[in-house]
């Protein structure tokens, strides 16, 4: 992946739950105890590209230093309401980088179900947001107006700013030429 | 510095495309053959109708030269006939039929290399000859909108019923975009959409917003492709250690 790319870097940024499974001495300033040794079967929230360094063994018969389990805002209860409506999950209050922090999880773990969900959820809210970016009511309880654009994440922003802008160029051009002057 | 431009053409520069193309002109002045890059033009002796391209013919419409005359599919019939064709019930999945493309004139053969010239055959929007007035009644061509707009802006006079046109072709892009919007529910990280028949301003309104999806889904889907594809060479080769990504952009050449 792209080393300069802004997005990755605070992808990677984000933290997830991680347990220790050997003793790490002068580390303990981490769990709160400075100056000694950090003890096994400690949990731990590191930034994703430690923790995906450290997970890797360095060599056949040495165990790795820890073990990793889902960040929050992939676990079960967040997957399950995504399945029961996508729509209405502020998804930036979960991570700003959700989708992106999801393919790295992948890559890591493979669960299927997480996959399926995914995709979905991103497919649902990106009609979503073409939706709203057109202009098209369509039902929208008035309050929620502001809720849902407030609650796109990063990716979601880009699509809609691109639709916006696909929309706004197309207007500027079908009306500029009404005042153009060759 | 990085280009800060997005890929592909934008909506302005699709309109500026489409003043390429052919439109007929029935002169009020004479003028002679002009010699430009893409070949020379045909004298203009009024009244005869003469073709000439957009650019030109807006020029000189503008200059109160001459008169543009709307190409067939753009007349109040043609128009309420694709209308209702886009409004049927029946056909709410596809778009109205593009005009038949010219014959091809290269034979495909399966032994030549991938884009080699013998073999490369043009379409839409880089057909030389105008697909888009000799279109046939009943058809919009590739630059329907752009040319539209174009002609209404500029030669509202030569039309007979300029208003009723310009409400027809609102409906007609109405009615399309939203088809166009349908079409993103199905949109696949690896699949295609079928959308034949959609025109070119349409096109660059959506480009930003499907490449993003399109791309967003397959970066999610990443990691079950790669396990399909482990689970693939585990079960062709026992115990192949899996090749490394980056094999998709191959071309067998």
């Amino acid at each position: 992946m792209s080393y300069y790319s802004l997005p990755q870097i605070q992808t990677d940024a984000q933290k997830v739950p991680c347990t220790t499974l050997l003793p790490l001495p002068h580390l303990g300033h981490l769990s709160g105890n400075p100056s000694q040794t950090l003890e096994n079967n400690t949990s731990l929230s590191l930034p994703l590209w430690l923790a995906e360094m450290l997970l890797i063994a360095p060599a056949p018969n040495t165990p790795a230093a820890i073990t990793m389990d889902l960040p929050p805002p992939l676990q079960h209860r967040v997957v399950n309401a995504l399945k029961a409506n996508p729509v209405t999950l502020d998804l930036r209050a979960q991570a700003p980088h959700f989708y992106a922090l999801g393919a790295r999880m992948l890559e890591l773990f493979e669960d299927e179900d997480l996959v399926e969900v995914l995709l979905e959820t991103f497919r649902t809210r990106a009609v979503e947001i073409a939706d709203r970016a057109s202009g098209g009511v369509g039902g929208r309880a008035a309050g929620d107006e502001g809720g849902f654009l407030l609650g796109l994440e990063e990716e979601e922003k880009r699509l809609w700013e691109a639709s916006r802008e696909g929309s706004a160029s197309v207007g500027k051009w079908l009306g500029s030429e009404r005042v153009e002057d060759l | 510095m990085a280009l800060p431009l997005p890929p592909g053409l934008t909506p302005a520069e699709t309109g500026f495309l489409c003043e390429t193309e052919l439109v007929t002109v029935i002169p009020r002045q004479r003028l002679e053959s002009l010699e430009l890059l893409g070949g020379p033009t045909q004298p203009l002796n009024p009244p005869f109708p003469t073709p000439l391209p957009l650019w030109l013919a807006l020029l000189l419409k503008k200059q109160r030269r001459a008169n543009i005359q709307p190409p067939a599919w753009l007349t109040l019939s043609s128009l309420r006939t694709i209308l209702d064709f886009e409004t049927d019930d029946r056909t709410a999945a596809v778009f109205s039929p593009p005009p038949a493309l010219p014959q091809p004139t290269t034979i495909p053969d399966p032994d030549l290399p991938y884009l080699s010239p013998g073999t490369v055959e043009l379409s839409t929007p880089f057909l030389k000859d105008t697909h888009t007035t000799s279109a046939q009644e009943g058809a919009l061509p590739y630059h329907w909108l752009e040319l539209a707009s174009l002609l209404l802006a500029s030669a509202a006079d030569d039309f007979p019923d300029a208003d009723a046109i310009r409400i027809l072709i609102r409906d007609l892009r109405e009615v399309r975009m939203s088809k166009l919007r349908k079409g993103f529910k199905v949109l696949e990280g690896g699949a295609g959409l079928k959308i034949n028949g959609v025109g070119g301003l349409e096109v660059a309104e959506v480009r930003g917003f499907v490449g993003g999806v399109v791309d967003g889904l397959r970066r999610l889907g990443r990691a079950r492709e790669e396990m399909r594809r482990e689970r693939e060479e585990e079960g062709g080769d026992t115990g192949g250690v899996a090749d490394e990504d980056g094999s998709e952009d191959e071309m067998g050449l």
